[in-house]
């Protein structure tokens, strides 16, 4: 129960990885003791800097908003995305057709 | 040569059912072609069934052949199986019942609002 | 104690069946009848999984046929064949049903709670309790014709359930497209298992495993029963009605269809290892689902990471994930027929498999719920909607950061132990096939961090304001998985040496399996 798993190339302990979180976390909160200690929450000290304007009620208009998340990975892939987009046309007959599709190929593959 | 005529049947009716089903447009057209697909592999499992010089699986009408009786496993298999087509088929209607009440029309090229 | 013990397996199905057409007699006594009803036939359910689980592991595969004399009477008066209704329950389906169960009662705790809002529950709870019937039946059969059934009785429930809000068009479009390709799919298996009676005069497993040879027919039901069963777990190019129907059904349902379609990718393994085994001639169908699931690995994670709708996000990795099963699953089936390499990676791809589908259900299951308990709350399932609710849901966010890092593959959590049992047994058939699982696991962090930054970090919304946690039974459902997930993450080699190699094992030793059917009668 305590012991390794063996994956025949390499194993898996759990139980060192729990170690090296410790050891880390203790690094971590170590670190963060030796910080400055004239910080005092509340004051002005943590007011939000937004370049120098007040900073707006609501939320939602300093969110980034999830759509443009990764924008220049989607970006780069455009081409990819374009044609996987395209792909996924939610014509239900389509999807019945690659399934087709998909049982023709392995049937050439099976038969031979 | 008669005796694979049903199979022919089976393959014809499957693959007219599937062309039906892909190349189709309307969607009650498509529920047809799809209960078409399941006729055949209903005419498929009775087809299989069937022994040459077999009798039927009820033993007070094989007469003298009772023991040549035939196996009752297809048609046990195809009464099920069409039992449940029917509730398939059922279902795809009332679904295309809805659709048509929320979309306002049968093109299964209209209906893809989920796509992407 | 003994009588009945040795009917669990029929209890397992007899149980929801009985709890599915009594649901109306018990929301009749009001809601709370129904919602106890509902929870204790489910945890029952789970209870006697638990139980068929710990018989098969303390005396190997369980047999029962239905109707018998004697319920392990296979071959009654000398037939050379099972004529009989037969379930046979291995180390395998045990898994699978201990798991499926599991989902089950979770799903339904939540819901108890998070479904109160709406009318028709009667026939919600009776279609939830058929869909894990359909499941568990398709699990333990050891028929191939009742597993075509319970196949339909899965799909039936499922496409009810999924359009449940009928009032939304997207539901009804996407159980209509559900429909659609698990009818035609589900008619594909049945050919298949007709060409099997017609070759062999039995439909059960076991007997028709014992008697194959490879022709013509059998390479027919081969493509036939591999294709529909992997359209049915999600498989790209067959995935598309996967974000479909899981994102708009609702969120407890969504769970049990995790489950579901694992109950597939059961089957797809019950043809390839039991049915055909070292039979399977080449490497035909192994190279297929090799690259079936290179392509949904890497098409359903590319396609979840610019989602915007988070359960739509979610289905996209549910797809990804199945393609690590079926990699793992197509590099041991490559290397059935050689003993040298099946020990070296082979058996290790198989575990990895089957740890991975483990791991993958309860995980999956608990991302889902967590999805609905964020629609619940904020009323929004849109990514752009949502924002800052770690303050107003701790716990959620606590259980949504363990569920996400386990399907992250991040250690020390499950999700890696499996995946990496994968790419090491695959790096050796091909380097390139782990290069790909990584890139995928990579882009699924990628998109975990996504769905975390925008709905759980950043400030709040004005919108947003007046949002709770959600009640406790929906909170007590996702935290039933969390507790499965922690488990299986800290002990992983019990739950590997207890769980996942007795199945892994089950699934290699054919014989096994024909002989408790065909050498096990009076």
């Amino acid at each position: 129960m305590w012991s390794l798993i063996d994956t025949g190339f390499g194993f898996w302990d759990v139980y060192a990885w729990i170690a090296f979180f410790l050891l880390a976390g203790g690094g971590f909160f170590y670190l963060r003791s030796q910080g400055r200690k004239d910080y005092r929450r509340g004051t002005d000290q943590d007011d939000i800097f937004y370049g120098g304007n007040p900073v707006p009620e609501d939320g939602e208009e300093i969110t980034v908003p999830a759509s443009s998340a990764y924008w220049g990975f989607t970006r780069a892939l455009e081409g990819w995305y374009k044609g996987l987009t395209a792909w996924h046309s939610g014509m239900a007959t389509e999807y019945l057709g690659y399934m087709v599709l998909v049982m023709g190929l392995l049937a050439l593959a099976v038969v031979r | 040569m008669i005796g694979n005529l049903p199979y022919f049947a089976v393959a014809a009716l499957v693959i007219f059912g599937l062309f039906g089903a892909i190349f189709g447009r309307n969607l009650v057209k498509i529920a047809v072609a799809v209960s078409l697909v399941e006729a055949a592999t209903n005419l498929f499992i009775i087809a299989l069934g069937y022994r040459n010089g077999g009798s039927i699986p009820v033993f007070t009408q094989a007469g003298g052949y009772a023991d040549y009786m035939v196996l009752p496993t297809p048609q046990a298999l195809t009464l099920t199986a069409i039992v449940i087509g029917m509730a398939t088929t059922a279902l795809l209607l009332s679904l295309i019942m809805l659709l048509y009440r929320h979309y306002g029309t049968l093109d299964v090229r209209e209906i893809r609002r989920l796509r992407g | 104690m003994t009588i009945w013990r040795e009917h669990l397996p029929a209890l397992l199905l007899a149980l929801p069946l009985l709890g599915a057409f009594a649901a109306p007699v018990a929301g009749h006594f009001g809601s709370r009848a129904r919602n106890v009803w509902f929870v204790s036939i489910t945890a029952l359910t789970a209870l006697v999984a638990w139980g068929l689980w710990q018989q098969v592991s303390a005396s190997g595969i369980v047999v029962y046929v239905m109707g018998a004399e004697h319920s392990r009477l296979t071959l009654p008066s000398g037939m050379a064949l099972p004529v009989r209704i037969l379930l046979e329950v291995d180390a395998m389906s045990a898994l699978m049903a201990f798991m499926g169960a599991i989902a089950a009662l979770a799903g339904a705790l939540f819901s108890v709670r998070s479904m109160e809002r709406f009318s028709g529950l009667d026939q919600f709870v009776a279609l939830y309790l058929l869909l894990t019937a359909g499941m568990l039946g398709m699990e333990i059969t050891g028929d191939l014709f009742n597993f075509f059934v319970f196949l339909e009785i899965a799909s039936v429930a499922s496409c009810g359930l999924v359009a449940f809000w009928r009032d939304r068009p997207e539901a009804v479009e996407a159980s209509f497209k559900y429909m659609l390709l698990s009818t035609v799919g589900a008619l594909m298996v049945l050919v298949a298992v007709a060409f099997f009676y017609g070759r062999y005069n039995t439909v059960a497993m076991a007997g028709v495993a014992s008697h194959l040879q490879l022709g013509l027919a059998e390479k027919a039901a081969l493509v036939f029963l591999v294709s529909a069963l992997a359209m049915k777990c999600g498989t790209v190019p067959m995935h598309m009605w996967t974000p479909d129907a899981y994102a708009e059904a609702p969120a407890g349902v969504t769970c049990l269809l995790v489950a579901v379609s694992q109950a597939a990718l059961y089957g797809l393994f019950r043809v390839c290892f039991t049915l055909y085994g070292a039979s399977l001639g080449s490497s035909a169908v192994a190279w297929a689902l090799i690259i079936m699931g290179l392509l949904s690995m890497f098409i359903g994670v590319t396609m979840a990471v610019i989602q915007k709708d988070v359960k739509r996000l979610m289905a996209y990795h549910s797809v990804s994930q199945v393609g690590y099963m079926l990699l793992g699953m197509g590099v041991a089936l490559l290397v059935l027929s050689d003993p040298q390499k099946m020990a070296a990676y082979g058996a290790m791809a198989l575990q990895g498999a089957v740890y991975h589908l483990f791991n993958y259900t309860m995980y999956k299951g608990l991302l889902f719920l967590v999805a609905g308990a964020l629609a619940y709350a904020a009323g929004s399932r849109n990514l752009n909607d949502l924002g800052g609710l770690g303050r107003r849901m701790p716990q959620t966010a606590a259980l949504f950061v363990i569920a996400a890092a386990a399907i992250a593959g991040l250690p020390p959590f499950n999700g890696f132990v499996s995946k990496l049992m994968i790419y090491e047994s695959s790096f050796a058939v091909h380097p390139l096939l782990p290069v790909v699982a990584m890139v995928t696991s990579m882009l699924t962090l990628a998109s975990f961090v996504k769905v975390f930054q925008t709905a759980f970090l950043g400030p709040e919304k004005a919108a947003l304001r007046e949002v709770q946690e959600v009640p406790g039974f929906m909170r007590g459902g996702m935290a039933l998985l969390a507790v499965v997930v922690l488990v299986l993450s800290l002990f992983p080699t019990w739950s590997v040496g207890s769980f996942v190699e007795p199945a892994a094992r089950a699934l290699m030793d054919r014989a096994a399996y024909v002989g408790a059917v065909l050498g096990g009668g009076l």
